[in-house]
């Protein structure tokens, strides 16, 4: 176990959070914490409540229990939502989104200068600058990811929270989402709390592991959690079993 | 505002305007084109980006039992301004609120809704003037130029004043919240109180502009010069101004061809909204944006 996980300060801390929808108990007393300065990985099986968890902690669902942020600076999260909710065929330009964003001055009385000299610095850091002119709806899901990961960063967040965001993205463009990732955290000390599917991505890049179905399944480091002989037993997720008997690995 | 509009009458009379502006519902129908067409195609292009086509259409039916509580609340045939947008208004407002608070699809309660307003809205104005008046019904489903007074634009004028203001301060911020409601709430925008108040804004709008295009074509004009941009525009900026360019030219034409054929005004803005989309289908390949080209990861 690094030193990083043992010393560092709790960020984030979630204590017996419960949240019931229409009468479905969808998290029951969830009880967990993401470190400052770490990848942390939040994962389960469909409808166990990933989403719903995330929703609560940028303060888009009511819900019971306490969810407690200890920022050290201004405080700010920046998040990798997992897509775009939007007609693909709209003539909006990577430009575009990031005016619309950076500016309360309407996009059609200019696009302004500084706000594409920001857009092009923030694109850089995901090495996706040359994306700025090209429509939203053209990107490939690498290329999307990438430009909504490059929007997290500005200003640099504390806390980096992305739901599933490499989900939809061949091998190749996961591999450069998944050096991204730990480049920034390196570089920037970011903390990085990502809900994900990918056994594969949490075994590469992932400090610590939190299970969620319906109530905390595992929670440990990642180390210990990719040396478990039964996942599937834990989340019950035909995808993680498979991958792992694809990659040679007897669940 | 008489005084105005017997200046363009006079021009007209001396031969400096077309006759058709003799008559001065034609200079207030005139004013109304070069308001509405702008407005309606401002709004076209987040009414576009947000979905919201048969929202758009709901407000316009809805209208018809708008009129009808007013008639029944005693106020004017002329000028059923409480019953219509009040009635518009709590549609609008109650319709979002469903959709945010209900485990439906937003198309499902709208598609509900849709058909209500309508049944009732008919149902209410024979009651309500006891008897099926055809004409009544067609200038609200329609449009009616010759209905259309000094209050009506007046308080077109107000609304689109306000829209334009509103508009202007939430733009960036009702695209944000479309892309992704939690992403915008990152950037601290407040995602629900945005869409209120753009719904609000929306609704007064559709209900002044009415007695220009009609219940049933205001979803035309809303959509149509939006599409027709989107099929040119490069870029966010070219699709907003596009959109109020081509929606301003089919009011505008749309109100001057009724002038010179005795055609529905509502109707005729529509056929040249519809024109100048197709002209859109066929400039697209000259301006080269063919189809969206697919990147790699």
């Amino acid at each position: 176990m690094s030193d990083k996980l043992i010393d560092s300060p709790a960020l984030l801390s979630v204590k017996d959070c419960s949240v019931k929808l229409g009468g479905s108990q969808i998290l029951a007393g969830v009880t967990w914490e993401v470190k400052a300065g770490t990848l942390h990985a939040l994962i389960g099986p469909n409808g166990a409540g990933k989403t719903t968890m995330i929703r609560c902690i940028m303060g888009g669902m009511p819900h019971q229990g306490e969810i407690r942020i200890r920022f050290q600076g201004d405080g700010r999260i920046g998040y990798v939502p997992q897509l775009l909710e939007f007609d693909h065929t709209l003539p909006i330009t990577v430009g575009d989104f990031f005016s619309i964003m950076l500016r309360n001055k309407p996009i059609f009385l200019g696009k302004g200068r500084k706000v594409r000299k920001r857009a092009v610095e923030a694109l850089k850091l995901t090495e996706s600058d040359h994306l700025i002119d090209r429509l939203i709806g053209g990107l490939s899901g690498g290329e999307l990811r990438r430009v909504l990961l490059s929007q997290a960063l500005i200003p640099l967040p504390e806390l980096l929270v992305l739901d599933e965001a490499a989900s939809n993205v061949d091998e190749f463009g996961a591999r450069i989402f998944e050096d991204l990732l730990l480049r920034l955290k390196e570089e920037h000390n970011l903390t990085i709390l990502m809900v994900s599917h990918d056994l594969s991505m949490i075994r590469r890049t992932a400090d610590w592991v939190t299970g969620i179905n319906r109530t905390v399944t595992f929670d440990g480091p990642a180390q210990t959690f990719c040396n478990l002989k039964k996942i599937d037993e834990l989340f019950i997720e035909t995808a993680l079993v498979v991958l792992n008997r694809q990659e040679g690995k007897t669940p | 505002m008489s005084s105005l509009f017997e200046f363009f009458t006079d021009l007209a009379k001396a031969g400096y305007l077309p006759a058709m502006f003799e008559h001065a519902f034609m200079v207030r129908g005139m004013m109304a084109a070069l308001i509405v067409g702008p407005v309606l195609g401002g709004m076209g292009t987040v009414v576009v980006t947000r979905k919201l086509a048969f929202f758009t259409q709901t407000v316009g039916n809805a209208s018809l039992t708008g009129v009808a509580i007013g008639l029944l609340f005693g106020e004017p045939i002329e000028g059923t301004y409480a019953g219509l947008y009040g009635f518009c208004l709590i549609i609008a407002l109650l319709m979002t609120y469903v959709k945010n608070r209900a485990r439906v699809s937003n198309d499902t309660v709208i598609g509900v809704v849709l058909a209500q307003v309508l049944g009732i809205g008919i149902l209410m104005m024979v009651l309500v003037t006891k008897q099926f008046n055809v004409h009544q019904i067609e200038a609200i489903l329609f449009g009616s130029l010759i209905t259309l007074n000094n209050n009506d634009l007046i308080l077109l004028i107000i609304i689109s004043m306000i829209a334009m203001v509103v508009g202007a301060i939430i733009f960036n911020r009702t695209m944000l919240s479309s892309f992704n409601p939690i992403m915008a709430k990152t950037r601290g925008v407040r995602p629900v109180l945005i869409e209120y108040v753009f719904i609000a804004v929306l609704t007064v709008v559709i209900v002044a502009s009415l007695k220009l295009v009609g219940a049933l074509l205001v979803l035309v004009l809303m959509v149509v010069p939006a599409a027709g941009a989107q099929n040119i525009a490069k870029n966010l900026v070219q699709f907003f101004w596009l959109t109020i360019a081509f929606s301003t030219v089919s009011t505008v034409i749309g109100l001057l061809a009724s002038g010179v054929w005795p055609i529905p005004t509502g109707a005729s803005i529509v056929l040249v909204a519809s024109i100048v989309f197709y002209s859109t289908l066929t400039l697209k390949p000259l301006l080269g944006k063919g189809e969206i080209q697919q990147g790699q990861s």
